[in-house]
């Protein structure tokens, strides 16, 4: 079976809600997605990303734009003819069929004799791990298997495009995990080109080829989980996508291609990023919790700690040459998770989250210490500053 | 919005089974809806040709029609406030007061007695109690002199034939609200009779609203009660309309009487559909049925309610067994000896009378089923231009009293082109478009626990709109299928208001022949009829509860009363 | 099920429901009758026997009857109407109704008992009586009532029944009756009527609606046909009837043939079977007392001796015809609700 592309130009849809309006669902939302590619549209709730899919499934017609399957336009269309196939939140299994029925629904309006229908749905039900459950009813299942036959449902028909919308929004965390995988790994079988709709960023990061970022009915960036963590457009992405300290700062100098600005009392030399900005403007800063590490202010760490093995300290040098010094500050909080510690940490009227790996060792600043912060500046991208 | 009605339009072009669906509910609307109640209109409007206000004038300006019209207001207002209050009284025992299972189920079944059961049952009763010679006035308590015609027993009457309605309409609602909210109010030190009022009351007030609209509806239409027991002194306009067409052949006065009515009908139903029942802000989230209902009161204060609730409970069943007893014995009141014979009349006599019934109901009964079901459906799940003028013209028939739309038809039917009086068609038709209404209404409540999401997967998966309701959406909701041939059934088998104008030589029904007997004062064959009723509709009733349990698929959703709204 | 399918079944449905309708047999007459069933149904039964021809009947009180009559003038779907008081008949002869026939008896019958051009005949003569309840005489030491007078004795207050003059014919009789016996004046007899009203409990939609309460001493008692009072009394109940001294009025019961009607032959014959004595010497054998309005037929015993004595004034039909909506129209101005 051959992947199509789908192609989706300026589709736009508007309502009028009873208090504020007239409002847009979507606004002028163009994608592409390549043939066989997962690419998942991302946002909080209301952003859109919910209408624009139903307008891709065919279940809302766009006031405005085009939508392309393949070769075929597929805008006016009704969803019955798209051949696609639709993952609900809800799984939306028919209650009053069996796990086999369900299956089978979409191969019988397609006129497939039973023979065939049983063999497909077989491989299928196998496909998913759900072999032998064919009598059963949705009710009697469990929500990570109801899940599984609403795919199975979905793929049995062969589908040129599948579509999912916040399919493991009603897991437990665990299952969701584990799920997302296993979605993965079948779309990867498949080759099906796949567009999914989700507001956790963590799920889009593990699955998709691609992400596009959408908010308040418009989409603000489109890229791969690297370009929107490490270079995301604009504020909202850089705040959606993973933790982040924002910071306002001032370009000083702009040289060798290279970006001086000046934030929290310390000089940053920064990748220079589109917009250019001249000296003297204000630049907002995408600072991640690993952009930044910390140790133990010189004269805190004198006074704990005299007899270190010479190897830890020198390890622990070479990393912190990678970055530069910054400012002081004092230790809010401390979070032991395991393989990494998070702080918070207070410097210049900011709270900022700061992550740093367990190497071993009982050299970590502890709650109240005063600590300098070094910052790791090939990490940390630049946006437009706000307007005063 | 251009785009939206362009894009509705050209959905329906695109789906042929819709279209057609559409098309061919509108023909019957209109014919069986929209066309009697024109004519009604023209004749009440015009005289000899002319455009006229003048046959309303002159209604209103004659004092014992308009009496008739306070009088109507005035019933209906008493009804509603007392019905309701009834109607709470007895849900709120079967709900909070800590009533054991067993006999709520007992309290259902005996409330369901009087909504189920032919036209004069309770006033035949009441004509015996009370009175100068009545059983209980003047045997049980000496009174001398009572009378039993007028305001009082007319409104005793209805509202114990009607409570039965707020209280199914109250005890479902009361179920619903979360007890953790009154549980909640009580750990903040509020006493049990303060969370009533500040919680449990306050909650209920649309359900209450409701009630009081529905209540106040049935009042204002009903005809049989005030027939026999509101007297002179107390006309009321349905009853007026009857006897202007009956007793002075006067076709168009009465029509005009009952356009009269029509007003505050509309008016009422309006209010109950598009404000009351909006504002229901307790929502079924299907959590609560697996709580323990909340003691709102005291077990004395509970005691003290379920004897209330008792006897009240045991006037409704001394009315009827009142009625058994006077189809058993010669003649009431008179000469008590045993005798069957009244039985063998009707099944003689009368054979012919239940056979028109029974064949006119179990034509009505699927036609109504249907009716109730596509248009519900329709309505609810699909766009397509002119659907709000739909829902609202199907509704029409239901919402006005019977006599209206009986003489409607009357006057609409009676000459070519469409020449249905005296025919069997006219009597179904007058069920199906009236009665299969309410199961527009329960079609719409089950579609709304059927989430979309389900039809757009079948749609999803390349089904047709046509495919996806036969085999996903209808086996979900046949429950509404079978409530509403339920309450076809029953209201087909009681009505008389309206089919009282349309009975004709070659087809007659029980209600119209238990009309008769009363007046000829025949009460044998009258008792013995309404008992016949009242058996059957239990038979079908609980035949009908069998199918939608055998029918009811593993997660299809429920239906909480068979009796609709 | 697809919608096509539904559609056409629901249209399918009702047409079948109207075509199944008029399922007449062969030979069937078409009757609205206004005597009540348990007399109808007997004489009809007795008529079967006799032609062969069955009789297809529908009961209406009389104002009910005539209103579908007229009603349904554009297309009748009866052939005779039978009984009812005879003011009924004259009532609708004004509307056009009726088609004159005139059975074999005709020219034998007394001129009350027919109109001069044969729009009706009378099938059976009806006197009005009294009729009170025995215990409540007894309580309130009276005897049953003799004069109109009587009856507006204070111990009756609210407890007479009688009929409505909207729908029922009883009523009418009774209001000429009253005309009558105050020589045609009418507000002398609308002032006894007025003076009577405070004593009246219901007026009933139906002639004979107040003979059961008055049997179980609902009400005290009232005006009511003979036919209707003799029946209470043979039911069981406890009651006296009695005339008064003044004269009281009664009414022809009348047939009369539709005009338009589909079997107009079979209605005659209906016709001509009920003004004779065949039908008439029926009454005897049901215990219908009805005055029986054939000469051939005899008075039975037993009401000849109920009737004894009685002054009987015969109402003069084409008086009451001309005049009855005036009547009506003020009885129900002045006395229904003053």
């Amino acid at each position: 079976m051959n992947a199509v592309e789908v192609q989706v130009e300026n589709i736009s849809k508007r309502y009028t809600h009873p208090v504020k309006g007239e409002v847009y669902a979507a606004r002028d939302v163009s994608l592409r997605v390549k043939p066989g590619e997962f690419l998942t549209l991302l946002g909080p709730s209301g952003c859109g990303k919910t209408t624009t899919l139903r307008m891709i499934a065919g279940f809302e017609t766009p006031d405005t734009g085009s939508i392309r399957i393949g070769d075929a336009d597929v805008t006016r269309l009704s969803a019955n003819r798209r051949n696609i196939g639709f993952v609900f939140q809800n799984y939306a299994l028919f209650p009053h069929l069996s796990v086999f029925e369900n299956v089978a629904y979409g191969l019988q309006v397609r006129g497939m004799p039973d023979a065939g229908i049983r063999r497909e749905v077989g491989e299928v039900l196998e496909l998913v791990g759900l072999s032998g459950f064919d009598r059963q009813f949705p009710a009697q299942m469990s929500g990570g298997e109801q899940q599984r036959v609403a795919l199975a449902r979905s793929i049995v028909i062969k589908p040129r495009v599948l579509l999912f919308d916040e399919p493991l929004s009603n897991l437990d965390a665990k299952l969701r995990i584990q799920m997302r995988m296993e979605i993965h790994q079948l779309q990867r079988r498949l080759s099906i080109t796949t567009i999914y709709v989700t507001h956790d960023q963590e799920e889009a990061m593990a699955v998709s080829d691609r992400i596009c970022v959408m908010n308040q009915g418009r989409l603000v960036q489109d890229g791969t989980a690297e370009d929107l963590y490490h270079r995301p457009a604009d504020s909202f992405v850089a705040q959606f996508i993973g933790r982040v300290n924002m910071l306002d700062a001032r370009v000083t100098a702009v040289h060798d291609g290279k970006l001086e600005v000046e934030v929290l009392g310390t000089r940053l030399r920064l990748r220079n990023p589109s917009f250019r900005p001249a000296p003297g403007d204000p630049v907002r800063l995408v600072l991640r919790p690993e952009s930044l590490d910390l140790e133990r202010s010189r004269d805190q760490e004198r006074s704990r700690d005299q007899e270190r093995s010479r190897d830890q300290e020198r390890s622990r040098d070479q990393e912190r040459s990678r970055g530069s010094e910054g400012p002081e500050g004092r230790v809010v909080s401390r979070t032991f998770l395991g393989e990494k510690i998070e702080y918070v940490v207070h410097c210049g009227g900011e709270n900022l989250q700061v992550v740093s790996i367990d190497r071993g060792g009982d050299t970590h600043p502890a709650e109240g210490d005063r600590v300098r912060l070094r910052f790791y500046e090939d990490t940390i991208a630049v946006l437009e500053g706000r307007k005063r | 919005m251009s785009h939206a009605r362009a894009a509705g339009a050209g959905r329906v072009l695109k789906d042929p089974a819709l279209t057609l669906s559409v098309l061919v509910l509108w023909v019957f609307i209109g014919l069986f809806i929209l066309l009697p109640m024109a004519v009604l209109l023209v004749g009440v409007f015009s005289t000899d040709g002319r455009l006229t206000g003048e046959n309303i004038l002159q209604i209103l300006s004659d004092r014992n029609q308009i009496a008739a019209f306070r009088n109507s207001l005035w019933l209906a207002f008493l009804v509603g406030v007392f019905g309701t209050l009834l109607g709470f009284l007895f849900a709120f025992t079967a709900c909070r007061a800590g009533v054991p299972r067993r006999l709520t189920g007992l309290m259902d079944a005996l409330v369901l007695l009087p909504l189920v059961s032919p036209p004069f049952t309770t006033a035949i009763g009441m004509i015996f109690s009370f009175g100068p010679r009545g059983l209980l006035t003047y045997h049980l308590l000496g009174m001398k002199g009572a009378t039993v015609y007028g305001l009082w027993s007319t409104l005793f009457s209805e509202v114990l034939t009607f409570f039965p309605i707020a209280y199914l309409a109250l005890k479902p609602m009361l179920n619903a609200i979360d007890s953790n909210i009154e549980r909640m109010a009580l750990s903040l030190g509020a006493g049990r009779f303060r969370v009533f009022r500040t919680v449990t009351l306050p909650l209920c007030a649309p359900g209450l609203a409701n009630s009081f609209l529905l209540l106040f509806a049935a009042s204002l239409a009903d005809f049989a009660t005030p027939l026999i027991l509101a007297g002179n002194a107390f006309p009321v306009l349905p009853t007026e309309a009857y006897l202007q067409i009956t007793g002075m052949f006067d076709l168009k006065g009465g029509a005009v009487l009952s356009f009269v009515l029509l007003v505050p009908s509309m008016l009422v139903f309006f209010l109950q559909r598009f404000w009351v029942s909006r504002r229901f802000y307790v929502t079924v989230t299907g959590k609560g049925a697996g709580q323990t209902p909340f003691d709102s009161v005291s077990p004395a204060v509970g005691r003290l309610l379920g004897s209330f609730c008792a006897f009240c409970a045991l006037v409704i069943f001394y009315l009827y067994a009142l009625i058994l007893f006077g189809s058993l014995v010669r003649a009431l009141g008179a000469n008590h000896t045993f005798t069957i014979s009244h039985f063998r009349i009707i099944f003689t006599e009368g054979r012919k009378a239940i056979r028109d019934t029974l064949i006119i109901a179990a034509f009505s009964m699927p036609l109504g089923g249907l009716y109730g079901v596509m248009v519900g459906y329709l309505t609810a799940r699909k766009k397509f231009p002119g659907r709000l003028s739909m829902e609202i013209a199907s509704m029409i028939n239901y919402a006005l009293p019977g006599t209206i739309v009986g003489i409607a038809y009357l006057m609409a039917f009676n000459q070519p082109p469409i020449e249905l009086a005296g025919t069997a068609a006219i009597i179904i038709a007058l069920y199906v478009f009236r009665y299969g209404a309410t199961g527009i209404r329960t079609t719409i409540a089950m579609l709304q626990q059927v989430d979309k999401s389900i039809e757009e997967a079948s749609e999803s998966l390349g089904a047709s709109s046509g495919r996806t309701f036969r085999r996903i959406t209808m086996p979900l909701i046949t429950p509404a299928f079978f409530s509403g041939l339920g309450v076809v059934f029953i209201r087909s088998m009681t009505a008389i208001s309206a089919t009282i104008f349309l009975v004709s030589i070659n087809w007659t029904l029980i209600t119209v022949r238990i009309l008769e007997n009363i007046t000829e004062l025949s009460l044998g064959p009258a008792a013995a009829f309404s008992v016949f009723i009242v058996v059957v509709v239990f038979v079908v009733m609980a035949a009908v509860d069998a199918g939608m349990r055998r029918f009811k698929s593993p997660g299809g959703a429920q239906v909480a009363s068979v009796l609709g709204g | 099920m697809k919608f096509r399918m539904k559609a056409v079944l629901m249209t399918a449905a009702l047409l079948a429901a109207a075509v199944l309708s008029p399922l007449a047999a062969a030979e069937t007459v078409n009757v609205y009758s206004i005597w009540p069933e348990n007399w109808a149904r007997p004489m009809f039964e007795e008529f079967e026997k006799a032609t062969g021809i069955k009789v297809n009947f529908v009961r209406f009180s009389s104002g009910e009857a005539l209103a579908r009559v007229i009603a349904e003038k554009k297309n009748p779907r009866i052939d005779v109407l039978f009984g009812g008081p005879v003011e009924t008949h004259a009532a609708g002869i004004a509307e056009d109704v009726f088609e004159p026939y005139k059975p074999p008896v005709f020219n034998r019958l007394e001129d009350r008992f027919k109109h001069k051009d044969g729009y009706w005949v009378a099938i059976a003569d009806d006197p009005l009586c009294f009729m009170t309840n025995n215990q409540f005489l007894k309580d309130n030491k009276l005897s049953p009532p003799a004069s109109w007078d009587d009856l507006l004795n204070p111990a009756y207050k609210n407890m007479l029944q009688m009929a409505d003059a909207r729908t029922s014919g009883t009523a009418i009789t009774r209001i000429f009756s009253v005309l009558e016996v105050y020589g045609r004046n009418e507000d002398k007899a609308f002032a006894y009527l007025k003076k009577l009203r405070p004593n009246v409990q219901l007026f009933t939609k139906s002639g004979g609606g107040g003979t059961l309460p008055t049997g179980l001493g609902q009400a005290a008692g009232g005006i009511f046909f003979i036919v209707d009072a003799l029946d209470t009394k043979a039911k069981g109940y406890d009651v006296s009837v009695s005339f008064p001294k003044e004269g009281i009025g009664a009414a022809a019961e009348a047939i009369a043939l539709i005009k338009g009607a589909k079997n107009p032959a079979l209605g005659k014959k209906l016709i001509d079977w009920a003004s004779s004595a065949e039908m008439q010497k029926h009454f005897a054998t049901y215990k219908i007392n009805f005055v029986p309005a054939n000469p051939d037929v005899t008075l039975e015993p037993s009401l000849a001796a109920v009737l004894k004595g009685a002054k009987i004034i015969p109402i003069d039909a084409d008086y009451a015809g001309a005049n009855r909506k005036k009547m009506v129209d003020r009885w129900i101005a002045e006395i229904l609700n003053p």
